[in-house]
């Protein structure tokens, strides 16, 4: 087996271990006064690195099994809802930032605006489907903001190992692809 | 017209739309109480299930250590406060006792039947917290007993402090807890639980239908008295309508109002628990009746 392939075993447990540690671990480390009005979904925003500096596709791939993952695991109204809005903000976004380039800076808007996609696609799921009836400043300001803020601490520290670990991934490939060309 | 069918051409565009419905006849088809898990469904939950308990105890442990040495000073005060109420249960235990073995020959004498006479002896049983969904509208949490103990959907979940909420989904050794904070009278799968005041049982009477997110407080409807409730009374489920049991815990009275009709009232309720830090809650089990 080679390192790359290696790696790709790696980042798929360690997403799967980040989704454990989302179910079971950080309950307990929201202060009190922030419970149930923060929802930190680690899993995705690894996948957001992903769809920047590796493939669109992968990441289309990864969030939607991620995301079926979280609905059968934690079926409370309806499966699904995590499943469409990790797929679709992934992929809007890889697609508008396709740039394996991006400077920092650039890399945490994106975690900042694919968090606000994703909690506004699964508000929308909900009100779809009548399980919430209140407006959208409501879930704005009770939970979208604050959780915007959690991803985007999250994010400022795995940036730098996750985005080298990626572009050796990224650059084995295009070399693959280079070498199959010529 | 033939416009349109060139776009269905565009490869992306015609993959996209297709994964769009079946999301959406997949969310239609999962809305709501289903009869039973499919199997990938069950093997899933019941797999990650086993991995996640395995970090959430440990993690509980943890916090708990913590909060325990951080209540330190609370306990003696605590001690106190749980001598006396040894004192009053003992008093009242006598008290059940000579109650509840007067009942008992009064419900022979009046020929009860078998299952009318087991309809409140109810089974609390304890099951360990695996993990929690954190998410704000749509909060659940997994718990260690499944459909091999015998859990069955829309079972009462109580923590000790009150009610906790409602069985949503059950596998073979796992089952979903649907919070009550994710009630609501406008959701055509939310069930509402018939309510009384502690103390009061045969005066009041009411629905708690709808938790408010906004102010974190339950709304118990259609009271026809405002008279007979008052602040700070206990809010108790009545069992009326024999699916919920009766007598579990739900809250705290806090202020009674006329409803926007002028026909009925509304009480707001303090949840008696507190939605979050779980370790162990009880799922109650109803008698089974024999047919």
């Amino acid at each position: 087996m080679s390192r790359v392939q290696r790696r790709k075993y790696i980042l798929l447990l360690l997403l799967f271990l980040l989704f454990i540690i989302e179910g079971t671990i950080i309950p307990w480390l929201i202060p009190g006064f922030l419970q149930g009005r923060v929802a930190p979904h680690l899993v995705y925003i690894v996948i957001l690195f992903v769809t920047v500096y590796y493939d669109r596709h992968t990441a289309l791939i990864l969030a939607f099994s991620f995301g079926m993952l979280h609905d059968i695991v934690y079926y409370g109204a309806l499966i699904g809802t995590y499943s469409l809005a990790m797929g679709c903000s992934c992929y809007i976004l890889g697609l508008i930032f396709r740039s394996h380039r991006s400077p920092m800076p650039l890399m945490l808007i994106v975690t900042l605006l694919g968090s606000l996609l994703f909690d506004s696609i699964v508000y929308g799921v909900y009100l779809v489907f009548e399980v919430i009836h209140l407006p959208f400043s409501w879930a704005l300001s009770n939970h979208i903001i604050p959780t915007m803020f959690f991803h985007f601490v999250f994010a400022l520290i795995t940036y730098v190992p996750l985005r080298r670990q990626l572009e050796i991934i990224a650059k084995r490939r295009s070399l693959d692809v280079n070498k199959t060309r010529t | 017209m033939l416009e349109l069918f060139k776009m269905l051409g565009n490869k992306r565009l015609f993959v996209l739309l297709t994964v769009l419905i079946i999301f959406i006849a997949l969310m239609g088809f999962t809305l709501g109480s289903r009869k039973e898990l499919s199997w990938p469904e069950k093997f899933v939950k019941d797999t990650v299930s086993f991995v996640q308990s395995i970090f959430y105890k440990p993690a509980s442990y943890v916090a708990g250590f913590f909060e325990d040495v951080g209540n330190l000073k609370s306990l003696e005060e605590e001690n106190e406060q749980l001598k006396i109420a040894l004192s009053h249960y003992t008093r009242d235990k006598a008290k059940y006792n000579w109650i509840d073995q007067e009942n008992e020959r009064l419900q022979t004498l009046l020929q009860f039947t078998e299952a009318q006479k087991k309809q409140y002896d109810y089974d609390w049983v304890i099951a360990q917290v695996v993990s929690v969904n954190e998410d704000p509208i749509n909060k659940t949490i997994v718990l260690n007993i499944g459909s091999r103990e015998g859990v069955k959907e829309g079972m009462a979940v109580s923590s000790v402090q009150g009610l906790v909420g409602v069985i949503s989904h059950v596998s073979n050794f796992t089952s979903t807890v649907k919070l009550a904070t994710g009630m609501d009278a406008k959701d055509p799968n939310s069930n509402a639980i018939a309510a009384t005041a502690q103390g009061k049982e045969n005066q009041v009477f009411g629905m708690i239908e709808t938790y408010d997110k906004t102010t974190g407080k339950f709304l118990m409807t259609k009271i026809e008295n405002s008279k007979t409730l008052a602040k700070d009374d206990i809010i108790v489920s009545s069992g009326i309508g024999g699916v919920f049991p009766r007598g579990v815990n739900i809250g705290t009275v806090d202020e009674v109002q006329v409803d926007s009709y002028g026909l009925t009232y509304t009480a707001t309720v303090t949840p008696a628990a507190s939605f979050m830090d779980w370790k162990e809650l009880m799922v109650v089990f109803t008698p089974e009746v024999e047919k």
